[in-house]
């Protein structure tokens, strides 16, 4: 299991673009990859459940990634949050 | 936050608890209904810490609150208003409190009857099947068999009284068991038979009341209502006890001063006054429907239908049961059906008629359905709220009961109309057929003739929440979409009115690309989006430039108003229903200012799109060109 946190820098915060191009990189790895905001947690993959998150600038969410390729997910997870939020 | 403090405030704002007359909440406001709107103070209201808007909207005062807090300002408001939480069905059970003493007493009876009506069914289709079968079978009558069934089809007339003992001590809130020995008092072998004594026994005077009049030990079979009398003093007496008998005595003291007292007052005052009553009533009944060449019954089949919509029909099973409590014919049963086949005729007529095919829709099982003796949804749901079929029905009602009345049409059970009817009234098959065939033609041809489709069928079916002031100003602002017509699940219809778009032509390379799933564009003549079908919302966009929506056929739609217009940060978009709501198809969900959109350099081209598509075989664009709201924009095959 990995797990990393990320600050949303982005101003708008996770809106349905991100949302589903997370959701669409989340469901190219066969790990699980859940986001937890605030006790609150949703599958990645789960595009609807995701935006309804209400993920804003400034927040700080909680990545768990668990499966075989949890480190290869972990990592592009990251590396898209970096590059796009 | 202070949800006491909150509450308490919002009180003062509107005017004291005297200004509120209802008050609701859902996901994130308080719903209140206001006696006087003039005594609100809507700036005070906006002020309050934790309120987060106030408007006005259908007849309601709303309040936002948010999601998770509305519920405990909500609990903490009632409990400083002083008013009950208002469920849809206290709402109704205060509305039947406040009925008129008659009709209470009217649905009590009913209550009573209805739940003893299969004992009657039963034995009264063996009742109706054994007649036949000695008709076919003339010999049948004489071998063992036939008595013994025979003996089976009257009991459950003859231990009438203590079924309705039973089912009247349950309504009235005493000990059932306790409700059959009065029953069974009242019919005990002891006394003579009523039925002995009606043709010509021997009764001997038990007792004289005070010299009044005298107490003859007859028993009480086929009657009702001294039965239902004298239950429900003994439930009064009984509950009375319970209360004042300390609880160590109360297991003996109470059964048997219920018992001793209400036998009592039974044999010597309730069951001879109320039987009295009752021989007037049953007598009146007969009187009316006996009227020569069938017109006390035409006068009886035309009323009827009015008297099922005052809910007075209830009572009618009292009626029947003494009847066949009497006799054994019970000729008010040919009314009723009379009276139902035609109304469910009058209602198949609109069925036919109608261009409306939502009107078809409900017309077509309801017809049907009281064809099978349920006239509810026929009188309800159509006859009624177009005036003429009900009168077709009545007149068509009145023709058949007349039939029924000349051919001395009668059944052998009661609770059972219609085409069932026929199970029980074997003896006069061909008066019954008769009955059932006028009445039929008759309602049918007349409506036909006489109903038309009104100008405006505007109907959008509510979600039975709401009041009927939203209901009506959905309607004048939805006028211009058209519900009516055929919807299949398997297609999404259109949010918006424009052109249809296909999603690899949306500028936008995320759309473009499916990324957030399979669906077609709209790029919008008009600022507003409404629900493709009935549904909840499970996202609402903070900036409500998209709305994710869950339909109740399982598919999950995101409608993204523009591209990129996130970053108008919710400027021109106005949200008209909350996170969490329900929806119905076409109710409004979001409005836009098109032109302030344009004017800030962003597209409007409103991507709609299934987020679910794994769930789908296929999704396809089904239009091209000019899209108005609700026509058919994608199709989709289930996987």
């Amino acid at each position: 299991m990995k797990t990393f946190s990320y600050t949303i820098q982005d101003a708008v915060g996770i809106h349905a673009r991100p949302a589903g191009l997370l959701a669409k990189l989340a469901k190219t790895f066969t790990s699980t990859v859940t986001l937890e905001k605030d006790g609150k947690s949703v599958n990645v993959t789960k595009l609807m459940m995701l935006m309804g998150m209400g993920i804003k600038c400034g927040d700080t969410v909680n990545f768990t990634v668990e499966g075989e390729d949890e480190e290869a997910a972990a990592k592009a997870i990251e590396d898209f949050m970096k590059e796009n939020l | 936050m202070d949800y006491r403090k909150c509450a308490s405030e919002i009180l003062t704002g509107i005017g004291g608890k005297e200004n509120l007359a209802s008050a609701a909440h859902c996901a994130t406001r308080l719903r209140l209904v206001i006696a006087d709107n003039g005594k609100v103070k809507k700036s005070m209201l906006e002020g309050i810490d934790g309120v987060k808007g106030v408007f006005e909207a259908a007849g309601q005062l709303q309040i936002i609150i948010g999601t998770g807090t509305v519920n405990k300002v909500y609990d903490e408001f009632i409990a400083l208003a002083g008013v009950e939480a208002a469920s849809k069905e206290d709402v109704k059970a205060a509305a039947a409190a406040q009925a008129p003493w008659y009709k209470r007493a009217i649905k009590t009876l009913g209550d009573i009857f209805v739940p003893i009506i299969p004992a009657i069914v039963a034995t009264g289709l063996l009742n109706g099947l054994l007649g036949g079968l000695s008709k076919a079978f003339p010999g049948m009558a004489d071998s063992y068999l036939f008595g013994l069934l025979d003996m089976f089809s009257n009991t459950a007339l003859v231990f009438l009284p203590i079924l309705i003992a039973v089912s009247a001590a349950k309504i009235f809130g005493g000990n059932i068991f306790l409700g059959a020995v009065i029953g069974m008092i009242m019919i005990h072998p002891n006394l003579v038979n009523a039925w002995s004594a009606g043709s010509g026994a021997e009764t001997d005077t038990l007792w004289s009341w005070f010299g009044l009049w005298n107490i003859q030990n007859t028993g009480y079979q086929g009657h009702v209502i001294p039965v239902v009398i004298a239950v429900l003093v003994m439930c009064m007496i009984e509950k009375k006890l319970h209360k004042v008998v300390p609880e160590t005595f109360d297991l003996f003291v109470t059964p048997l001063v219920s018992v001793l007292v209400t036998g009592f007052f039974t044999l010597t005052l309730i069951g001879p006054v109320f039987s009295q009553l009752e021989t007037w009533v049953l007598s009146g009944a007969k009187a009316l429907i006996a009227i020569p060449f069938g017109i006390g019954a035409f006068i009886m089949g035309g009323v009827y239908a009015p008297t099922v919509v005052a809910g007075v029909h209830h009572m009618y099973n009292a009626i029947e049961l003494a009847m066949l409590a009497d006799n054994g014919m019970n000729t008010w049963m040919p009314i009723a059906t009379a009276a139902n086949v035609a109304q469910g005729a009058a209602a198949l007529a609109v069925a036919f008629k109608t261009r409306n095919k939502k009107l078809r829709s409900m017309a077509l099982p309801a017809s049907l359905s009281a064809f099978m003796g349920i006239t509810e949804p026929a009188i309800f749901g159509v006859n009624v709220r177009y005036g003429k079929p009900l009168v077709a029905g009545m007149i068509g009602g009145a023709c058949g009961a007349a039939v029924a009345s000349l051919m001395k049409v009668y059944a052998t059970a009661n609770g059972v109309t219609g085409i069932f009817g026929f199970l029980i009234t074997t003896e006069t098959f061909v008066g019954y057929l008769l009955t059932f065939v006028i009445a039929t033609v008759v309602a049918f041809v007349i409506s036909y003739l006489i109903y038309r489709d009104e100008e405006t069928v505007a109907d959008n079916g509510s979600n039975g929440v709401d009041s009927a002031a939203e209901k009506s100003a959905e309607k004048t602002a939805e006028a211009a979409i058209n519900l009516d017509k055929e919807f299949d699940d398997n297609c999404v219809y259109a949010p918006l009115k424009g052109t249809a778009v296909a999603m690899a032509d949306v500028p936008d390379e995320t759309f473009a690309a499916e990324v957030l799933g399979l669906g077609a564009a709209v790029d919008p003549a008009e600022g507003k989006v409404v629900a493709p079908a009935d549904g909840e919302v499970s996202t609402l966009f903070d900036t409500h430039h998209a709305i994710g929506l869950t339909l109740d056929n399982g598919m999950e739609l995101l409608i993204h108003i523009g591209i990129n217009t996130v970053e108008l940060n919710g400027e021109g978009f106005t949200a008209h229903i909350a996170d969490g709501e329900r929806f119905k198809r076409g109710q409004t969900l979001i409005t836009f200012d098109k032109a302030f959109i344009e004017s800030k350099g962003y597209k409007t081209v409103t991507p709609v799109i299934i987020t679910n598509p794994d769930d789908y075989a296929e999704v396809k664009k089904a239009a091209n060109g000019t899209v108005e709201f609700l026509d058919k924009l994608i199709e989709t095959k289930k996987g």
